[in-house]
């Protein structure tokens, strides 16, 4: 694993694309937190809106992305929608 | 699960309103309706098969798909959404021919007292569907979902006075409605309120997420809705005149002014989320909403005049409202829609674990922009023959939309085939092409890696 694993899973989490921005799911600002513990990683994230038809898609696929990472053996990502995200959340550099 | 808010017949209810916008466009061509000429019974199938087959087909399908978004709720009984596709097209179908009974096409007698019942049938289903989804706080509660459910209302209203108009017609004198007074209020209920306040319900989200411009739910969206609930209030009260036999010009003309202010506050809003949008490059489905938005400002402009004088002013009205503001924004979303949906549906479980093509990689815009050009220039060529009286330039219009929809229905089928992805990054296989894939069992989502 990487010397500092919470760099490592979010570098992975850069790798998520939201298929709709063309954003990764970092810059867009979806990632609330991150944490890892023991090889165990714990993601906190949203999505652009509450009932957004990819929400348990991009779940999934940044579960799959974090699991990846050397070193993590667990993988926990959570869906939140409190608070909301909104657009201020992007990052400036984005796009 | 994956795609558990997305309605499986989504692509059916597509296909079969793009069927019925291609027909409507091949009579229009070939000379059923033009300007002064509306009230024969091939011109009443052509203007149903437009409104009814096309623009209402795609509002009940997408509000289906869509409601389920707005609300962050699946969609009650997702099962009667194929029951309620066939009813639906199959009362157009019905209605269409029981026009044409009264031009003397013996086939489609009696329809015309049938029709009504089969398009009840389809509603209610449809309704069964979204009216559960819409009540609570993320329903009601939001400025989305309550303009969809006063968008329900005037669905009812546009079905009473549809269904009372084609009973007099056929010769079924079930109510004393008087025809003349019930037909522009017919027409604001569907156009104007139907139609309308369900795309303003669902444009609140979609162009939001398009955009990436934040929601809200501040004063000019309750300013919205309060203005449409009196306009639509103000109609449903004025038809209830007409199907008693009685009209009032005076409350017409107040309608009139009310949808009107709704149209221009509706459009304050649009500019405030325009101008908040993070996304600085827009995509082709929101560049041409603009022109889609320009129609609908001429369409409330011109209701007033055509409250009052009617004739080349009304008709001017209803066809920019219905092919200028309406189908231009349907036809630009469905090219967005479809490309989404078909993304989800072929690269949702590769999410990841390896690069995926974006949503926009499935498009190809400048074809897309292309004919989305020309069906503007033919919803802005017909509402200027409409109102010239010029049935030469109406038909030539009409080439030009029929030429456009075909153009874009060929990108839909792009679209669905992935035909604008480098064919190495196109899967083995492709979902089917109109009907749902068959139910796809938890393997088919992601599932947590056991990697050592």
């Amino acid at each position: 694993m990487a010397d500092d694993p919470r760099t490592a899973v979010l570098a992975a989490l850069r790798q998520v694309m939201d298929p709709e921005a063309g954003q990764d799911l970092v810059s867009m600002g979806l990632v609330y937190d991150v944490a890892v513990r023991d090889g165990r990683a714990s993601v906190i994230m949203t999505t652009t809106t509450r009932g957004c038809p990819l929400s348990e898609m991009l779940r999934m696929g940044a579960e799959a992305a974090v699991l990846a990472v050397p070193g993590v053996t667990e993988a926990d990502v959570a869906l939140t929608w409190d608070p909301p995200w909104t657009p201020d959340r992007i990052e400036a550099r984005a796009f | 699960m994956i795609g558990r808010q997305l309605s499986r017949w989504t692509m059916a209810w597509f296909a079969s309103a793009l069927a019925f916008l291609v027909a409507s466009l091949c009579a229009a061509v070939a000379g059923a309706g033009g300007p002064g000429h509306w009230s024969g019974g091939a011109a009443l199938a052509v203007v149903h098969l437009f409104a009814l087959g096309w623009l209402c087909q795609m509002m009940l399908g997408s509000l289906i798909q869509f409601t389920p978004v707005l609300c962050a709720r699946p969609v009650a009984v997702p099962g009667l959404a194929l029951p309620a596709l066939l009813l639906t097209g199959g009362g157009t179908a019905m209605l269409a021919a029981g026009f044409l009974s009264l031009d003397g096409w013996a086939p489609g007698q009696g329809l015309l007292a049938l029709a009504p019942v089969v398009l009840a049938v389809a509603f209610a289903m449809t309704g069964a569907m979204l009216a559960p989804t819409l009540v609570g706080t993320r329903g009601l509660g939001g400025a989305e979902g309550r303009m969809v459910a006063l968008a329900l209302v005037a669905l009812g209203g546009l079905w009473a006075t549809g269904a009372a108009m084609g009973w007099a017609l056929g010769g079924y004198d079930l109510l004393p409605v008087a025809l003349f007074e019930a037909l522009p209020l017919h027409i604001l209920l569907g156009a104007g309120g139907f139609l309308t306040l369900a795309a303003f319900g669902v444009s609140y989200k979609l162009f939001a997420m398009f955009l990436l411009a934040p929601e809200g739910n501040g004063a000019l969206r309750q300013a919205v809705f309060g203005t449409a609930s009196l306009a639509l209030g103000l109609t449903l009260g004025l038809t209830g005149l007409a199907l008693a036999g009685r009209g009032s010009i005076p409350l017409s003309l107040l309608a009139a002014f009310a949808d009107a202010a709704a149209v221009a506050l509706y459009l304050a809003e649009i500019r405030r989320l325009w101008r908040s949008r993070h996304r600085p490059k827009t995509e082709v489905n929101m560049r041409w909403s603009c022109a889609a938005l320009g129609f609908l400002g001429l369409s409330a402009a011109l209701l007033p005049p055509a409250i009052l004088w009617g004739g080349r002013w009304a008709e001017a009205a209803a066809f920019a409202a219905l092919a200028g503001w309406l189908s231009t924004l349907t036809l630009a979303q469905m090219v967005k829609i479809v490309s989404f949906l078909t993304w989800i549906q072929v690269f949702a479980p590769r999410i990841g674990r390896c690069p995926v093509p974006l949503v926009s990689d499935l498009v190809d815009a400048r074809a897309t922009g292309r004919w989305l050009g020309l069906w503007v220039a033919g919803a802005a060529g017909g509402t200027l023959a409409l109102a010239a009286a010029q049935a030469s330039g109406f038909q030539l219009a009409a080439l030009a939309m029929l030429a456009a929809a075909l153009g874009l229905v060929r990108e839909a089928w792009a679209i669905r085939r992935l035909r604008h992805l480098d064919p190495a990054r196109r899967p083995g296989r492709l979902p089917p092409l109109v009907l749902p894939a068959p139910p796809q069992g938890p393997d088919h989502d992601h599932t947590r890696s056991a990697r050592a």
